[in-house]
């Protein structure tokens, strides 16, 4: 099993390199055989890959301790389920998974039938390779999932606790579809680059990678959130870690690529800028895994320290400075066709307030994310750059953003004189600020909820008053009732209302955000058996304390009944798992009663011999309007992407190289 | 007699001060909005991450003992600002969850606004440009009415779709 595992990665070197070397050349020489037996390798390499991951799920499945990985990071208690997700709880393991998708979207781009016959897939297919090179090489002598461990233990040290939790088996794959995902528009930027093709085909062809890519960053992150706050038990889903921030980085400027390609693809604008983008959340990828495997900056997401983060420096600033000479070199063909506005205020214009916006808050994350390497450079003072620094800085920017988000839809291409915007703009302002000033009255008087709330309702109706405007010219056209209008409205145009379906969900998590940052309520006490701790309309009445086993694991947990002005909601159970093999604190696991208006948070925080504990209670309103807004983002990005009837359309090649394909 | 009076207080406040202050103690809960103001500007070193208002007292010794001083320090009355005085001037600015807004920690606050300002200005001159390159290369195309834009795109797609049916 030993040579077995490890020649699946050696071999994946090899034949990756062979595959890098032979299509370069088949592409130099245009030869199609050679680039004939490239495509062969890679789907050799792709093999390998997913070899390499069944031997390290199979070593994993059946506790084999006599690797350092399954040591590492299992036990043989562990249930199956987590035993096989240990694989990307490690460096190893999670940079085995990253090759493991990265050849599988290699094979996917090659055997595509839209890319049949496609002058830019060698060129695609060489840059993807020499991302697999990289991975392999590290796989191979950096960090090595099939390692022997010496002297081999009778048990492993056991999954750490906090990532035995549904989350965490979701969280890292979706995370890593998203970052991996964002390399296949990169290679087909820089191959449309370097085969001088100045159209838009490349972004055509990638349009539908970007949106997957996109959707699983979103995912990555939601669930990273999500698993935040159902087990870390400090009532919150997002601190700003660095590692958190390497996430979010190419989610914005992803989303600013979303935006800006339409200019590009209606106009014929912003070639390099669209193109910078794409290097720029690229480069991110590698920054952030950079970020989590050097251990140079403090987080709780770290991988353990390695070397692994210098590899990755260089790395990246080899595809940098690479991807940029492409660039440059290729300017003036891309400058040459530099289109023309009809106006400050079109939509044109606010699709580039929105990049302007998203790009600028992922430099603020990043200037908040290296700052404390900056101060310490600088002064000799490392400062720690945390929440109120990010909540400071990003909020404003991001409520412009939303507010950006609101108008556009209803702005004109081309040009929106002011009986448009009168046309478009005076109800909904109206109603928003009548919206303001009820809130107001309501009571909700921060200014930030009141001015974001404000903009929220601005964004609902506009959205709203888009999918009417829509249906209403459909049926005036068409006669169709008024549900099979907005149906056929929306397949015909799924990117459009996809989008919109996006922007509502974004709606409803930044309802979230402002509700449960803004008004959340929480209180720690420590009490008696049978006394009970009040917050806002709850009671929480202390029953019993006790302990069990589950499986290995002892448990101490807490009975408690929860009444709400009043009436009784039920009967839960917060309690504390010690895992076995783990010396780690134990894992929390906290009861919460979610409605639309607000959770109720529950924590067991500690206990003493006498039946006294300490609860942590906290009220989190609308928290649930932040999951159900991210459903719809993914809903929205699904439906945009989704290959209905109207949307099998392939774009034609026009480009000026055609010899090998 | 007045003097005994004065000392037989001051001797009743000294007996009690601890009762007092016990008492005032005991008002501050660690989730409450004062206190979240004060430990909030706190980091906890013990690894986990979070400030000393969100770090688990009854996991974390180290903020157990830095919540108790926080405690003792709002009781005698002093602010978040004078109690952030006193840390700073102990531990340096290494203690704090966020920069401070002075010396150079101020380009941290700074920096990405004024980035955003002047990109956003570039954006303002950019845009003129191609606005006016337009105006001079040709007529302003007459204002497009957003109705129509949307019956438009819909009469076109659906032209294309009877044009798909004989293709």
């Amino acid at each position: 099993m030993y040579l077995f595992a490890n020649a699946t990665i050696y071999l994946g070197l090899a034949v990756s390199i062979y595959s890098l070397l032979i299509i370069t050349l088949g592409i130099s020489t245009q030869k199609q055989k050679l680039i004939n037996s490239g495509k062969g390798g890679i789907i050799a390499v792709f093999t390998c890959a997913g070899l390499a991951m069944i031997s390290l799920f199979y070593l994993l499945g059946t506790s084999d301790f006599h690797y350092q990985y399954v040591v590492d990071y299992t036990s043989s208690d562990l249930p199956i389920l987590y035993k096989l997700t240990a694989l990307w709880a490690g460096n190893a393991g999670s940079l085995l998974l990253w090759t493991f998708f990265l050849s599988l979207y290699m094979v996917m781009i090659m055997s595509s039938r839209k890319m049949k016959g496609n002058p830019m897939v060698p060129y695609v297919t060489s840059i993807l390779l020499a991302n697999a090179v990289f991975f392999f090489f590290i796989l191979g002598f950096v960090a090595k999932p099939f390692e022997l461990s010496n002297p081999v233990p009778a048990e492993g040290r056991g999954l750490n606790p906090m990532l035995q939790n549904p989350g965490m088996i979701i969280h890292p794959v979706t995370l890593y579809l998203g970052y991996v995902g964002l390399s296949v528009p990169f290679a087909f930027a820089m191959a449309a680059l370097i085969m001088k093709n100045m159209d838009d085909f490349w972004i055509k062809m990638t349009r539908r990678w970007t949106i997957i890519a996109w959707l699983f960053l979103s995912l990555g992150n939601i669930f990273g959130g999500q698993w935040a706050y159902v087990e870390l038990g400090w009532g919150g889903y997002w601190a700003w870690d660095p590692v958190e921030n390497a996430s979010f980085m190419p989610w914005l400027t992803a989303t600013a690529f979303l935006h800006s390609v339409m200019i590009q693809e209606r106009k014929n604008m912003l070639k390099v800028w669209n193109i910078s983008l794409i290097i720029i959340s690229y480069a991110l990828t590698l920054f952030g895994t950079f970020l989590v495997r050097s251990g140079v900056l403090t987080s709780v997401h770290a991988f353990s320290n390695s070397n692994l983060g210098l590899y990755f420096l260089v790395f990246m600033g080899i595809a940098v400075i690479g991807s940029l000479y492409v660039l440059m070199s290729r300017y003036n063909l891309l400058k040459r066709s530099a289109g023309e506005f009809n106006s400050f205020v079109s939509k044109e214009s606010s699709f580039l307030i929105n990049n302007l916006l998203l790009v600028g808050a992922a430099f603020a994350v990043f200037w908040g994310t290296i700052f404390p390497l900056v101060s310490e450079a600088v002064r000799g003072t490392k400062v720690t750059v945390g929440t109120p620094f990010f909540n400071t800085v990003e909020s404003p920017i991001l409520l412009c953003m939303m507010f950006v988000m609101s108008v556009c839809p209803m702005l004109a291409w081309q040009k929106s004189t002011v009986k448009n915007l009168r046309k478009n703009f005076l109800i909904p302002a109206i109603l928003a600020v009548i919206g303001m000033v009820l809130m107001v009255v309501l009571g909700i008087q921060k200014a930030w909820a009141v001015i974001g709330y404000g903009v929220i309702i601005l964004l609902l109706i506009t959205h709203y008053l888009e999918f009417y405007r829509g249906v209403k010219a459909r049926r005036k056209m068409t006669g169709e009732n008024p549900f099979l209008a907005l149906y056929r409205l929306m397949i015909k145009n799924r990117r459009r209302y996809g989008g919109y379906l996006v922007h509502l969900g974004i709606a409803f998590i930044t309802m979230g955000i402002i509700g449960s940052q803004n008004y959340d309520l929480q209180t720690m006490k420590t009490i008696d058996l049978g006394k009970s701790i009040e917050i806002k309309d709850y009671r929480i009445n202390y029953d019993r304390l006790d302990q069990k086993k589950e499986g290995p694991n002892d448990v101490v947990f807490a009975d408690i009944t929860v009444f709400k002005d009043g009436k009784k909601l039920g009967s839960f159970e917060p309690k504390k798992i010690f895992y076995a093999n783990s010396e780690n604190e134990p894992s929390t696991e906290v009861t919460i009663i979610s409605s639309l208006k607000e959770d109720l948070y529950v924590v067991l925080s500690a206990w003493e011999n006498n039946g006294k504990a300490t609860f942590l209670v906290k009220v989190n309103p609308m928290m649930d309007w932040l999951w159900i807004g991210s459903f719809m983002i993914v809903i929205g990005a699904l439906f945009a992407i989704w290959n209905g009837k109207y949307q099998n359309i392939t774009p034609r090649y026009t480009g000026v190289r055609k010899e090998v394909a | 007699m007045k003097n005994k009076a004065y000392f037989a207080i001051l001797i009743i406040l000294f007996i009690f001060q601890g009762s007092f202050s016990h008492a005032e103690a005991k008002t501050i809960d660690y989730k409450s909005a004062a206190f979240k103001a004060v430990a909030s500007q706190f980091l906890c070193t013990c690894g986990c991450g979070q400030d000393h208002y969100e770090c688990d007292p009854n996991t974390c010794s180290l903020t157990k003992q830095f919540k108790k001083d926080l405690v003792g320090m709002m009781n005698k009355g002093w602010d978040k600002d004078k109690i952030r005085k006193y840390y700073l001037n102990i531990y340096g600015e290494s203690i704090l969850t966020a920069p401070e807004k002075s010396g150079f920690s101020l380009t941290a606050w700074v920096l990405p606004f004024v980035v955003l300002g002047a990109a956003a200005l570039s954006l303002f001159f950019v845009i003129r440009k191609w606005v006016k390159k337009k105006e001079t290369g040709e007529m302003i195309i007459e204002e497009t009415d957003e109705k129509n834009e949307v019956e438009n795109e819909i009469f076109s797609s659906m032209i294309d779709e009877e044009r798909k049916k004989y293709l």
